[in-house]
């Protein structure tokens, strides 16, 4: 799958787009926008979601969560159709059979048992064996040993984790989560990133909300980049992350000699321009370099500063986070 | 998915498989403040009927609990009773969004409703249970085992109120914003002041069913009440009215956002 950007003679081009949906692709959003009053949350946005895991990216209040809970049938459009493996997302509940949402909000009964919780799911599901299910979906994300306590003395990532486990507890084709690894450690996050990307390797079609770029990147196959309600990308990870790369890029560097290397670094073709960034305690100034290639620059620097013996203590992408990322991509 | 096979933890009685919603209902409630609040207004009748035992004023172990239903525990001690677990049933749950859990489930919204008024009907029929029969206990005192009769028609009169207010106040739970305080003003306005006073307007209070109810089943010449329908339409009253909410209230389910 390639990358469908909004493309122009400018560098920044507009959103919205419409990526062709793939044949293969279980969920179907044609044309969705939601409102309340005057307010838009998510505008006239298609997509098609293939198994694999896809993230759904954007920065907070961008609408991701609002789409989310259109997929779920949990909101009703105000205009626009979502199909889930061919079943309208609203109306019809044999469809949560083969669907799991993991919500972002925390709240759950306080007074259950992390194993009681997900049992409770996997009756409600009318699985069988609740209680081989809840089992097997504890230990998917390691909370066994904990289940047996009560939920209101969970840590936050264990929140995180029961949730997950209640959603995966009836092994779903679909699974949809919110912001997933909010909360969770780092020995957490990493097991449950590759939880995700077992799920998908397993061929579940597994959505990720996320507003975090670099975590995104290292589960998710797709992105559907949504920024104020619109979508503004989709396709493969990798292709739209170099697409963004192609544009200038700002790059701040310290180092015990900022005007040498500034001096060295402006020879280069990939550097647009160059310039010195006081400091508060009047130390060495800093450098803020804009790029047209960030990553040739990251290759660039470290052999730059050996050559001309400075040494450097800083190097930091200056709008790497997401919201800039984005407010590129939309062409604000 | 793949998991290593491990005993699982303690985990205490596990939830009915047959009644899941109900059972994590009940749950909710007997840990909640509901419950407690619920409780209090069962006992207030017992602390009228206390002051009674001290002095009782000239009337009789008959007239006075015959008032006291009738003026207190029918027009505002069971709506309000029964309004704060109406309310609290289904809307707690979407007010903190665990209601997510059981909507995203393969289960038609009217068993969720259904269950859920069912944990309305056990919990609020039996402390309004107990609080009457507390309250008949000290009234009557040594003539308890003659006074059986109104016992009984307290009892089924307050098993029709929390029917018809439940399912009412569960309607109204999703219906309106700020249900309580809208199920508050409706039961001190409406079936206290208003249903009470005015002729015409006692007809559309639950209130004027539960009594005749309570007159019919009573079937004493003493305790007449006032345009007492009979028993058969009140009954059915209350039965259509709760069918009637109820549906209302999964139809309400089934097509709100739930954010």
């Amino acid at each position: 799958m390639t990358a469908t950007m909004p493309t122009s003679a400018t560098p920044r081009a507009v959103g919205p787009i419409a990526p062709p949906i793939p044949e293969n692709a279980t969920i179907v959003v044609q044309n969705l926008s939601k409102w309340y009053g005057d307010v838009v949350a998510v505008s006239d946005v298609s997509f098609g979601v293939e198994p694999g895991v896809t993230a759904l990216l954007g920065p907070n209040g961008a609408g991701k969560s609002t789409t989310l809970e259109m997929l779920t049938g949990l909101l009703k459009p105000s205009t626009g159709t979502i199909r889930v493996l061919g079943k309208p997302a609203r109306g019809d509940v044999s469809l949560y059979r083969q669907v799991g949402l993991v919500p972002e909000q925390e709240t759950i009964y306080p007074f259950l048992t992390g194993y009681e919780f997900v049992r409770l799911n996997a009756v409600l599901q009318k699985l069988p064996e609740p209680d081989a299910a809840t089992t097997r979906a504890l230990g998917l994300v390691e909370l066994l040993p904990d289940a047996g306590r009560a939920v209101r003395g969970y840590s936050k990532g264990m929140r995180q984790r029961v949730r997950v486990a209640a959603a995966l507890v009836h092994a779903p084709q679909v699974l949809l989560m919110d912001e997933p690894l909010n909360g969770t450690d780092p020995v957490q996050r990493a097991h449950m990133i590759e939880l995700i990307r077992r799920l998908g390797r397993e061929g579940r079609t597994v959505l990720v909300s996320s507003h975090v770029l670099h975590e995104v990147e290292r589960f998710a196959d797709r992105i559907l980049v949504i920024a104020r309600g619109k979508l503004a990308a989709a396709g493969d990870f990798h292709a739209i992350r170099d697409k963004i790369d192609e544009h200038a890029r700002a790059v701040r560097l310290r180092c015990d000699d900022a005007r040498r290397f500034a001096a060295a670094l402006v020879q280069t073709p990939i550097v647009l321009a160059v310039r010195l960034e006081a400091t508060p305690d009047g130390a060495q100034p800093g450098l803020v370099i804009e790029t047209s290639d960030v990553r040739e620059l990251y290759r660039l620097v470290p052999v730059v500063a050996q050559d001309q013996g400075i040494r450097l203590f800083e190097v930091a992408a200056l709008d790497d986070s997401l919201a800039s990322v984005f407010a590129y991509v939309v062409g604000r | 998915m793949s998991a290593p096979a491990v005993t699982p933890p303690h985990t205490g009685r596990p939830i009915l498989a047959t009644l899941p919603i109900f059972d994590l209902s009940l749950r909710a409630f007997s840990g909640g403040k509901a419950i407690r609040v619920v409780a209090l207004f069962a006992l207030v009748p017992t602390l009228f009927a206390g002051i009674f035992w001290l002095d009782a004023a000239g009337q009789t172990s008959r007239e006075f609990l015959n008032d006291l239903f009738r003026e207190l525990i029918a027009p505002t001690i069971l709506p309000l009773a029964v309004l704060t677990l109406g309310t609290n049933a289904l809307g707690n749950e979407i007010e903190d969004r665990t209601m997510v859990y059981l909507v995203l489930k393969p289960i038609a919204r009217w068993r969720i409703v259904a269950e859920k008024f069912l944990a309305v009907v056990a919990v609020g029929t039996l402390l309004l249970w107990l609080g009457v029969a507390l309250t008949w206990f000290v009234t009557m005192r040594s003539s308890a085992g003659d006074n059986l009769d109104m016992l009984v028609a307290i009892e089924l009169a307050v098993l029709a109120a929390v029917l018809g207010y439940g399912s009412l106040f569960m309607a109204v739970s999703l219906l309106v914003p700020r249900a309580l305080l809208a199920g508050i003003i409706y039961t001190l306005l409406w079936e206290t002041t208003i249903a009470r006073f005015i002729p015409g307007v006692r007809l559309v209070s639950v209130r004027h069913y539960v009594v005749s109810i309570y007159g019919r089943i009573l079937d004493d010449p003493q305790f007449l009440v006032e345009q007492a329908m009979h028993l058969g339409p009140a009954v059915i009253v209350i039965v259509v009215l709760t069918v009637v909410a109820l549906a209302l209230t999964s139809w309400r389910l089934a097509t709100m956002n739930l954010e």
